[in-house]
């Protein structure tokens, strides 16, 4: 016995002791390797066990920002310097400004690095674009953009799906050298933004041409960027440090700064991005984070980051290594490094993302002229980072909440009748009150106290952590279509009527998709009958999300299942998630896949509990099988089904899943429903709660208001 | 000029069309999978007839009537209306008319709307069919519920229902799935004399499906017996009652059922176990004997002899279940003698009541002269 307690003992201590180090990165390939492998020397110099976990870039930063507070985070994290500000705000990374030598980097990197005068992390690496050029396709690198436009002519032959250029043009990474280059700015001197000026249309007119003309695909991917270049199909590319490791053996190529704007003088300025190893603020062993992080930094570590990284180092000393000295590749990236412009780390820049991409997209896919293009983003950006609405006094509202609680007391009480006793009523109150208390709490907890908060939150304003009594700024915001136009996807109203449209095709296509498969599968002469029913109920059986997923995986432009099935058919390809109907068809179509079955089940039921003599006796009284359908199961079924009707277009109004897994609202938004507009709000824009909490609000009374219509629709029928 | 004059007088173009309606059923089968049902029927129906199509449960009647109907396909056979055949026919355009044994009133709609389903499906103007549910409701006594839905009805009513919903539509051919089965006696009673009276206030061809004997023999100008998808035998009540084609017939009509005993003729007599009686007729050899319980009396004296196993008294009358040595027995008696349970009793015919059967009761070899 006692034996066993010493061993246990022993064994948590040295379990704390040994507690591992987590790191947190999103690297793939050579990169990833390169990180183990830095890793295993640090933990063979210094004995601490280092836990690596590669997280999805998409999910990243929100799993960085929600795990770290709750102490389920990293101690050390790799993430690129434009978030800093945020994570700094959210109070998630702890400063350095005493542990590094700032004399060790570039120092470009370390200023990256810095807020309010303060600085995060140990810079790794950097990233910036640059021109990639097929030697045997061009010889002279262009170094402005007239010679680049005339090489493009030389080199492009449309027919042959030869290009001159391929790079991810709907990407605002990408197409912020142009911006530069044209002589835009993206922030005023105050900070501001700007995104609405003749340098950023210049910017928008002059990729739009090189697209029209045929110089470089449509809707390009980084995999098409790829093939594209090993094929010899594009003669230049624009792209970062990370392509090299793409590029095949055989392809002859050299890296040369992107070229001068002929009409500017101005070179086309990519962004600078800075990598960091960033330590937690709330790691536990902060001197061995701390180590880890410089030890990823400098060093060994920066030599594993050239070579199998592939990564251009932040670190001066490395340059003197004879192997980085001798990469072409890196030397060519530092070359272009000079003179790239740290991407600012401002909450400003962060929110400029969403905006300029649906600029820029709508501007590629035609759907918007260059020169509006600018103002759209600019009423987007307004629109996601609304100001904060005046403070209003809450006295008021305070008492109009009094005033409904007492009057809805009143009333109960008054409708009870005459007063009486009430443990005259109820003599065993107490006992009954016992049984009733725990579903009682598990109400109140669950449902009226969220009820009460989500309510009372739609009269606030959130703004990084500071609330604000806004009183009905935000109902009036949303119900006035604040800063956007009516028809745009980010108005309320534009969004309703997608909902509704949603709402109403959906519950369509399943009911009447129900309804003719329960008819087929009543017929008791089919045979496997009992089979079908099975097959058919699948859908319903499956977990929604995974259907979504699937049916977004099928989607899929270049790989999904039913571009491949068109194109058997000899039909173009087609881009599902960059037209509005296509879109919203693929959202349907999914949800039309999920829904059927509930509505056939029903169906089913119903239509099994009509007596078969009804017909009968119609077909003697002269019904044809069309009559008999509308005059006789219709009706018949109308009970049943209205109930189901009613709770399915309650689901589908708020079916999030399928939007959010399937178009994600793409394009711009337009597809969104009110439900996952209303999370956006809260989650992706700001986390602006207020709002978000009075759109919640306002797609509660909608929804009281569509039962009280069909109550009363299917009132008499009940009755 | 009029249309209605060059009509010979006292004749509607509806009379002339029932008058040469007439429905003729040849070689009719019809099994359900490996189980046949209906296994050769050959029928003739004169129009303005009511033929009540009458035998045990499960005999087929249904499904011949859901024959009739087009409800239902034959594997082999024809049936034809006015020489006509209608066998692939489907219902709804054999102009005629069903009442189902459960009604099958439509339960979405009101009483009016029934009615009227039909009809508005043959797109007859609006007043038309209001006035044709009128007559019908009159008819029927309908025109206090018209509004109601067939939930909101007694039996009888629904039952009335379910017939005007065929009146109004003046088929040529009227079928009734045992349409009473489901009332009560009493009502049962009453509707029989309704509908007695509606074959006669309209004139049509009407076929009635019953198991009730009773219900034949009042309502039938024939009656056609079945018995496991076979029609026994077809023609009027009495002559059924009075002359039954076989020993089936004779038992299944009339109440208490006919008593049969086996027999051989032996000269001027035929001796069964235990009894003999004076021959009549002139079948030879073995025979099966049969003898209404009307025919037969409790007395001091009989060729049959035995203990009452069971006594039901009418009143005026009474039934005696006598235990003889040919077989049990049923005899009338006197309802003031003192027939009792255990009692040692003789039965006597009265006169020349023996109805005559081949051994295997398949043929009638003799009946008494019919009293009329
Ligand atoms: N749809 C059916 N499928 C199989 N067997 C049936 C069907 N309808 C009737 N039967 C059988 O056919 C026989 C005759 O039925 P039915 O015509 O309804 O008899 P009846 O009306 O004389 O009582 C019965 O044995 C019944 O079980
Ligand atoms: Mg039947």
């Amino acid at each position: 016995m006692k034996q066993w307690a010493w061993l246990t003992i022993l064994l948590s201590v040295s379990a704390l002791a040994e507690k591992p180090l987590k790191l947190w990165h999103a690297y793939r390939g050579g990169e990833e390797r390169a990180i183990e492998l830095a890793v295993k020397k640090f933990t063979a110099e210094t004995g601490t066990q280092v836990e690596l976990l590669s997280v999805p870039y998409d999910a990243f930063s929100s799993k960085l920002t929600s795990a770290i507070p709750h102490d389920a985070g990293p101690d050390v994290f790799i993430f690129a310097h434009e978030r800093l500000r945020q994570f700094h705000r959210l109070k998630v990374v702890a400063t350095t400004t005493t542990r590094v030598d700032r004399t060790k980097y570039f120092p470009s990197t370390v200023d990256a690095l810095e807020v309010d005068g303060e600085l995060y992390g140990y810079p790794l690496s950097l990233k910036t674009l640059a021109l990639f050029v097929n030697t045997s396709l061009v010889t002279n690198a262009p170094t402005t953009t007239d010679e680049l436009l005339a090489e493009l002519a030389r080199t492009t032959d449309a027919t042959q799906y030869r290009y001159g250029l391929a790079y991810a043009a709907g990407d605002f990474y990408l197409h912020a050298p142009f911006v530069f280059g044209f002589g835009a700015k993206l922030f005023d001197e105050s900070g501001r933004a700007t995104l609405n000026t003749p340098g950023m249309a210049k910017s928008f007119g002059f990729v739009k041409s090189l697209q029209d003309r045929g110089f470089m695909p449509k809707e390009v991917s980084g995999a098409l960027v790829k093939s594209l270049f090993n094929e010899g199909r594009a003669a230049m590319v624009i792209s970062g440090p990370w392509f090299t490791g793409e590029i095949e053996k055989s392809v002859a190529y050299r890296i040369v700064p992107l070229p001068i704007v002929s009409e500017t003088g101005l070179p086309l300025t990519p962004w600078l991005g800075v990598e960091a190893a960033l330590v937690s603020s709330r790691t536990e062993q902060p001197e061995q984070a701390h180590a880890l992080a410089k030890y990823l930094s400098l060093g060994e570590a920066t030599a594993l980051r050239v070579d199998p990284g592939g990564q251009i180092p932040a670190e001066i000393a490395a340059y003197e290594r004879p192997e980085v000295q001798q990469d072409p590749i890196i030397s060519a990236f530092r070359d272009v490094a000079t003179r790239a412009a740290p991407t600012p780390n401002t909450l400003e820049m962060a929110r400029v993302w969403e905006p300029m991409k649906l600029a820029l997209r709508g501007v590629l896919q035609g759907d918007v002229l260059p020169d509006q293009a600018g103002a759209l983003a600019e009423r987007r950006f307004r629109a996601l980072n609304r100001e904060r609405p005046a403070d209003a006094n809450p006295l008021p509202f305070v008492l109009v909440a009094l005033l409904a609680v007492a009057g809805l007391a009143v009333w109960q009480w008054r409708r009870r009748g005459p007063a009486q006793a009430f443990a005259k009523r109820y003599p065993e109150a107490s006992r009954g009150l016992a049984y009733v208390a725990p579903a009682a709490i598990g109400i109140g907890v669950l449902v009226v106290i969220p009820f009460a908060v989500g309510i009372s939150l739609a009269f606030f304003h959130h703004d990084a952590g500071d609330y604000s009594f806004v009183g009905l700024a935000n109902f009036v915001d949303i119900l006035t279509s604040k800063g956007y136009r009516i028809t745009e996807p980010l108005s309320f109203w534009f969004t309703l009527a997608v909902t509704v449209a949603w709402t109403f095709i959906n519950v369509v296509l399943h009911v009447s998709i129900g309804l003719f498969l329960a008819i087929l599968l009543k017929d008791p002469l089919l045979k496997l009958r009992g089979f079908y029913r099975v097959v058919l109920i699948i859908p319903w059986a499956v977990p929604n999300y995974i259907t979504a997923l699937m049916w977004k995986g099928m989607f899929h432009q270049q790989f999904g299942a039913i571009n491949g099935l068109l194109a058997a058919f000899g039909i173009e390809p087609v881009s599902w998630f960059t037209h509005f109907s296509t879109s919203f068809a693929a959202n349907v179509i999914t949800n039309t896949w999920l829904g059927f079955p509930f509505m056939m089940v029903v169906s089913l039921g119903a239509l099994q509990s009509i007596p078969q003599d009804l017909y009968e006796a119609a077909e003697v009284d002269g019904a044809s099988k069309w009559v008999q359908f509308r005059r006789i199961t219709l009706p018949l079924l109308k009970p049943a089904l209205l109930p189901s009707v009613i709770l399915g277009s309650v689901w589908t109004f708020n079916m999030f899943n399928i939007i959010y897994l399937v178009s994600g609202g793409e394009p711009g938004g337009a597809t969104d429903i009110l439900v996952s507009e209303a999370y956006r709000w809260a989650f992706q824009r700001n986390e602006q709660y207020g709002f978000a909490a009075a759109y919640s609000v306002l797609i509660f009374f909608v929804l009281l208001a569509w039962t009280r219509i069909t109550r009363r629709l299917s009132g008499p029928e009940a009755a | 000029m009029k249309e209605g004059a060059k009509e010979p007088p006292g004749v509607t173009a509806s009379s002339t069309l029932r008058a040469v309606s007439g429905l003729r059923l040849v070689g009719i089968r019809k099994s359900y999978g490996d189980n046949p049902v209906v296994k050769g029927v050959d029928l003739e129906v004169a129009s303005g007839e009511f033929l009540v199509m009458v035998g045990p449960s499960g005999c087929g009647k249904t499904t011949l009537l859901r024959v009739i109907a087009g409800l239902e396909q034959v594997d082999s056979g024809q049936v034809l209306v006015d020489g006509k055949d209608m066998t692939s026919v489907p219902p709804r355009d054999r102009d005629v008319g069903m009442v189902f044994q459960s009604y099958a009133l439509y339960p979405h709609m009101t009483v009016r709307e029934n009615l009227a389903f039909g009809l508005e499906l043959r797109k007859l103007p609006r007043a038309d069919i209001e006035a044709r549910v009128a007559e019908a409701a009159r008819m029927l006594e309908l025109a206090p519920l018209l509004e109601r839905k067939p939930k909101a009805l007694s039996g009888g009513q629904r039952q009335r229902v379910a017939m005007g919903r065929v009146i109004v539509r003046r088929p040529q051919l009227f079928l009734f799935d045992e349409p009473l089965s489901n009332l009560d006696t009493a009502l049962r009673v009453q509707m029989r004399g309704e509908l007695a009276r509606l074959h006669r206030q309209l004139g049509v061809t009407m076929i009635y499906v019953t198991h009730d004997q009773v219900e034949a023999m009042t309502l039938a100008t024939r009656v056609a017996v079945f018995n496991k998808g076979i029609l026994q035998q077809l023609g009027a009540p009495l002559e059924l009652y009075h002359r039954p084609a076989n020993t089936f017939v004779a038992t299944f009509l009339g109440s208490p059922s006919m008593n049969l005993f086996d027999a051989r003729r032996d000269g001027a007599t035929f001796v069964g176990t235990g009894f003999s009686l004076s021959a009549t007729g002139d079948a030879t050899g073995d025979v099966k004997l049969g003898l209404r319980p009307q025919d037969l009396l409790v007395s001091s004296d009989g060729p049959f002899s035995g203990e009452v196993e069971a006594v039901e008294r009418l009143g005026f009358d009474g039934y005696a279940f006598v235990k003889t040595a040919a077989g049990p027995l049923t005899a009338r008696f006197d309802g003031t003698l003192p027939v009792d349970v255990g009692q040692n009793v003789k039965v006597k015919p009265s006169g020349d009541v023996l109805h005559v059967f081949s051994p295997d009761g398949a043929k009638a070899h003799h009946h008494p002269e019919a009293r009329r």
